[in-house]
């Protein structure tokens, strides 16, 4: 495990310097201070993107391979998605409240991106309600190739439908509507949410190599499970 | 092959259905409010039927006062005279984006709810000269 150690260190590193740099910035001319939350939630939307695009690569290598490892790649990748999707929303809300006015309202993006929130959890529920692994690995690549449709949906939405939501200001057609010191300081947010996903994601790869392991050698031998030697109490045999 | 196929295939097809009807059946409904130029030409004067407004505040035509604010709600080629009840979010100011629910008489716009809405433009307080947005679909 420590082999790997300097990925969480750059991670944390980077994450530092994005602060600093999210700080250091001048306030934006008409949202002021509170422009800076846009250092956190759009890497964090982005980085759902590509966690997303990600378990799509997984998908389509399992179901071209037949191989575990893509299964895995699948499987972390969106359990690491779900975290900076939801971290999107709930960093959205808080921007939403004291910008527009509100924490909620039922605009394209808002409603789009909460659904693919919920289509991921979906994809997480639906690996925990398969025992075999093999059918696990197969139907969970299909809705994680279903729900890649998502991602151009909910990024062009706010081009495609006139919503509340800002339209992109950088993946957008046209220049990039911003200044160079945001920019910057957005690079920086960009790249260290991208360590962060890379040493999570590596993190879950390794608890699903061990889950795999652990269910392989439970079903190769007769290993108790802790918690085996109790037996439960039955009703009416006291003595 | 497998009986799991007869599960993918009509889950494609619903999704593939779904997808088209949002993409081209839609578009015009998911809008989130409508332009001073749609409301005067396709809205009916209904002082029952709520609706949204959205445009940028006009300069020079901000009123407060009461509890009430009176404003002028402004798109590239038309307006609406805007009067709102309640206290305007932090970030309302003239030429900003707003958008507006209420009704409308045929005369004046009467909201009891604002959204403040920013554009996609980032600049700092001594930065770049400052382009309204063009791309109001």
């Amino acid at each position: 495990m420590r082999r790997k150690a300097w990925l969480d260190f750059a991670a944390g590193a980077l994450l530092a310097g994005a602060l600093v740099a999210g700080l250091a910035v001048p306030p934006e001319r008409n949202m002021g201070d509170l422009a800076r939350i846009m250092f956190v939630h759009v890497p964090a939307a982005w980085l759902a993107y590509l966690a997303f695009g990600v378990t799509l690569v997984g998908s389509v290598g399992y179901l071209a391979t037949g191989r575990m490892k893509w299964d895995r790649l699948a499987a972390g990748s969106a359990e690491v998605g779900v975290y900076f999707n939801g971290l999107t929303i709930a960093l959205g809300m808080i921007w939403g409240k004291s910008t527009w006015g509100v924490w909620w309202t039922w605009d394209a993006r808002l409603v789009l991106t909460a659904i693919m929130f919920f289509v991921y959890l979906g994809y997480l529920g639906l690996r925990r309600g398969i025992a075999d692994p093999v059918a696990r690995a197969r139907r969970s690549a299909w809705l994680g190739v279903l729900g890649a449709v998502q991602i151009p949906i909910v990024h062009f939405s706010v081009v495609w439908w006139r919503g509340l939501h800002q339209p992109p200001s950088v993946i957008r057609p046209g220049g990039v509507q911003m200044d160079n010191e945001f920019r910057i300081a957005l690079a920086i947010a960009v790249l260290a949410f991208t360590f962060v996903y890379a040493a999570l994601l590596r993190r879950h790869m390794e608890n699903a190599l061990a889950e795999e392991a652990l269910a392989a050698r439970l079903a190769s031998e007769e290993v108790e499970v802790a918690g085996a030697a109790i037996t439960a109490p039955r009703y009416g045999e006291v003595d | 092959m497998k009986r799991y196929l007869w599960f993918v295939i009509p889950a494609l097809g619903l999704a593939g259905v779904v997808l088209g009807y949002l993409l081209f059946n839609l578009s015009d409904t998911l809008v989130y409010y409508r332009t001073p130029t749609e409301v005067r030409r396709e809205v009916a004067a209904d002082p029952q039927a709520r609706l949204r407004l959205g445009g940028q505040v006009q300069v020079g035509s901000l009123v407060a006062g009461g509890g009430r604010v009176a404003f002028v709600i402004a798109d590239e080629t038309s307006d609406i005279p805007v009067e709102h009840t309640g206290t305007p979010p932090q970030l309302f100011q003239e030429g900003g984006g707003v958008v507006v629910e209420g009704t409308w008489d045929g005369t004046v716009f009467r909201s009891d709810v604002m959204i403040i809405k920013h554009d996609e433009q980032y600049r700092t307080e001594d930065g770049e000269i400052y382009t309204p947005p063009t791309d109001a679909p």
